[in-house]
């Protein structure tokens, strides 16, 4: 009798990495459902013609995974590799990556500038370096943002409360509803933003899947709470800057499918805590400094070139490393807050006077 | 599939390894043709300096030398002693009473209770380093999946706790441990407690619905520094209770290990058995008795340890005294899927190394790197391989770049 050798096998058939994949695809496509139905269903409520927009957002959803689809078959064919694409297990990350790219651009968004983001994002992200698995940039975030800097006049949304609450810095009184917010019935910088509900369920789901690793997307809104608060602290309005921060923008939506992409972000538990706060302290600072209204598309480009020197700087993963690194964050995320707050307010002049004019 | 209790101590011939993994060199002490009888030593293979006998395990006539594969999978020669059923045995001294610790270790070594466990972290019972803490686990033959029966627990309690005690005195050890299941059978636990109580014997609990590397972290605790490949070198001897029970056997009652106790499970078995095995027994003979195999394309054997056992490519090797369960089972193959950086292995190393960075820096040849991340720490329990949801053999990366660095 002879036998054959065999490769040990994994803890549970849940735990595959496919089905990890799979857990993921469910999540967009719900949300991608979600975000349909929220934008348009609310304003039909109270008599609103919503027709067209439901029908732009569906559009763009499926010109989305089509023209992802599309790049991925056409570049396996040029290798030579397009049996893989017999089975449904080959479709599911670039339908993933295409309805991500239609869900974190704006609904005003032109269908030709959307085709393009796909391109560059699944081309230039994602099968230039071996595709999934071995990309270095999130392809998601590669396309948005060559859509956002290329095709910036086309993209303006006006009225978001992210804008809004930028006003707010510079004095201008605004008003803005919690209830809309939650539902997602306002003009939002993404058609995925709207509905923190939906967001949230999501994120319930994924990390009970273990899709989701809270040590990356829990800090990351963690950070963003307390950053948000040290700064609404100093400046009056503590509670308000919090919600508005955490429940609009790309907050959620990328704690739930951007930041916590396995593929572009460190690995080990150490690396992830530091991962989460450089993109959350990043976030945050363009939100209040930069000229862009939404941080967080630059924030994980950012944290994600970044990844192989964060990686580099653990050797090992100890109890003594692990509370290093909480100390080390929790400081971080409290300075920048600090600092944050106090240059909104005009204090830093004061601040600096108070620790003894080394600053500046 | 029916597990049951059975015996197989009378085999027509028995083949018995000269040389193990660790003892490379035999001198060999009988001829074609000789009669031995239970306990005579046929052999002395040596480890450098270390001596250890090969015991014959059944009394016969020596009919002749071959070159066989052992149960680590390596072409070794083996005495062939054919049975003459007279059962005559070498008359060796019992110490029912008091044993001072040279005699304990003297015994062992003369009886060859030495490579009783032998996978994953569990050590040979050796002496020539000086050991400073015993464990003895109660829950594992093989982490994850074969456990201890606890049946042999319950009855044999006592036994094992003297056997305990023995090894600690005979290493004059500082810590005596006993790793028991937090959800252990009831009955079991209260006969092992009752044994243990009136002996200086430490408890520690574990939780094994939660995979770890209980064992290792209990180790660390003792010795408070990293831990080798080989826990004897941090002066730390685990072992298993059927070892405990071999020892108790040897010292009181003055049997050689000529038998022990092998699960043999599998779906690919007609049917399962716990087997009283006599070491030497031919693992083709077991299957006869076992009214052989379900035939399929796909068969696998492993040997041992889950995670760190060996896979054999025949079934034709002999039961050695390290073999404490065997699995015959069909399997498909899973393809690997590419690394998604989930860091699941990060996570789970006991020894607190990053499995994943070790493998991306032998993917990409960065020798410097290998030796920044402690890769010589590594203890090769092959958890990292178990949490993989991609399937990637990393026990098998890291141990290149391992080997890699020297």
């Amino acid at each position: 009798m002879t036998f054959k050798t065999k490769k040990p096998s994994v803890r549970f058939s849940q735990q595959r990495s496919y089905k990890r994949q799979l857990n993921l695809h469910l999540a967009v496509i719900i949300v991608a459902i979600a975000a349909i139905f929220l934008k348009t269903f609310i304003p039909a409520l109270s008599g609103e013609e919503t027709t067209a927009l439901a029908f732009k957002v569906f559009l763009m959803l499926v010109t989305g995974v089509v023209v992802s689809l599309f790049v991925e078959i056409v570049y396996a064919i040029s290798e030579g590799t397009v049996e893989k694409f017999y089975s449904y297990k080959s479709y599911v990350d670039p339908i993933n990556t295409g309805l991500l790219i239609a869900l974190v651009l704006p609904s005003v968004t032109p269908i030709y500038v959307l085709v393009l983001a796909v391109i560059i994002g699944v081309f230039a992200g994602k099968l230039v370096y071996g595709g999934y698995g071995f990309y270095i940039f999130n392809p998601v975030l590669v396309g948005v943002l060559f859509a956002m800097l290329s095709f910036s006049t086309q993209l303006v949304v006006v009225g978001t409360p992210l804008q809004a609450l930028k006003d707010a810095m510079s004095g201008v009184t605004t008003q803005v509803d919690l209830w809309p917010l939650i539902f997602g019935n306002y003009e939002a910088i993404a058609i995925g933003s709207a509905g923190v509900i939906i967001l949230l369920l999501a994120f319930i789901y994924l990390c009970v899947t273990r899709v989701i690793d809270l040590r990356i997307s829990g800090v990351f809104l963690v950070a963003v709470a307390v950053i948000s608060f040290i700064i609404g602290y100093f400046n009056g309005f503590a509670l308000d800057y919090i919600l508005i921060n955490l429940i609009t923008g790309l907050t959620m939506f990328g704690a739930v499918f951007l930041i916590s992409e396995s593929v572009s972000s460190p690995t080990s538990r150490e690396t992830k805590i530091i991962y989460a706060t450089v993109v959350a302290i990043l976030t945050m600072m363009v939100r209040v400094l930069g000229t862009y209204n939404e941080g967080v598309i630059f924030a994980i480009l950012f944290g994600n070139m970044l990844t192989p020197f964060i990686n580099r700087t653990v050797k090992r993963s100890n109890q003594k490393t692990l509370i290093k690194t909480v100390i080390f964050s929790v400081l971080m995320v409290v300075l920048v807050g600090a600092v944050l707050g106090l240059m909104l307010n005009n204090r830093i002049e004061e601040a600096n006077a108070f620790i003894g004019g080394i600053l500046l | 599939m029916i597990t049951e209790n059975k015996t197989f101590l009378e085999p027509k011939k028995v083949y018995i390894p000269l040389t193990d993994n660790q003892s490379k060199i035999a001198n060999v002490k009988v001829n074609e043709g000789d009669k031995v009888i239970t306990g005579q030593v046929v052999a002395e293979k040596f480890n450098g300096k270390v001596k250890t006998p090969v015991i014959a395990t059944i009394s016969g006539e020596v009919i002749g030398f071959t070159e066989k594969m052992d149960r680590h999978g390596k072409l070794v020669d083996h005495v062939i002693i054919e049975n003459d059923f007279k059962r005559s045995t070498v008359d060796l001294k019992a110490f029912p009473n008091e044993i001072a610790p040279a005699e304990i270790r003297n015994r062992l070594n003369i009886l060859g209770v030495k490579e009783v466990s032998y996978d994953g972290l569990f050590t040979e019972i050796d002496f020539s380093n000086p050991v400073e803490h015993v464990i003895v686990n109660a829950v594992f033959n093989n982490e994850p999946f074969v456990s201890t029966e606890y049946g042999f627990v319950m009855k044999y309690a006592e036994e094992i706790a003297d056997g305990i005690v023995l090894l600690g005195k005979a290493a004059y050890a500082k810590t005596v441990t006993i790793i028991v299941d937090k959800f252990m059978d009831v009955e079991a636990y209260e006969e092992l407690g009752k044994a243990i109580s009136d002996k200086e014997i430490d408890l520690k609990l574990i939780n094994t619905k939660k995979i770890k590397g209980w064992d290792y972290k209990i180790a660390q605790k003792l010795v408070k520094e990293p831990l080798t490949n080989n826990l004897l070198d941090n002066g730390i001897l685990y072992t298993t209770v059927d070892a405990a029970k071999m020892v108790h056997d040897a010292i009181r009652e003055g049997m050689p290990l000529t038998k022990r106790q092998v699960a043999i499970t599998g779906d690919s078995l007609k049917s399962n058995a716990i087997y009283d095995v006599r070491i030497g027994t031919l693992f083709s003979d077991l299957v006869d008795d076992l009214e052989g195999y379900n035939e399929s394309e796909n068969m696998n054997l492993h040997i041992g340890n889950y995670l760190t056992g060996t896979q054999l490519p025949t079934d034709d090797f002999a039961i050695t005294g390290s073999v404490d369960s065997i699995e015959v089972s069909d399997f498909e193959e899973e393809e690997e899927d590419v690394c998604i950086k989930c860091g699941d292995c990060n996570d789970i190393c006991p020894a607190g190394i990053l499995p994943q960075n070790i493998m991306d820096a032998e993917l990409r040849n960065v020798n410097q790197r290998i030796v920044e991340l402690n890769t010589n720490e590594c203890v090769e329990c092959g958890l990292c391989t178990f949490v993989c949801p991609s399937k990637i053999n990393v026990l098998e990366w890291v141990r290149r770049a391992k080997r890699r660095v020297g």
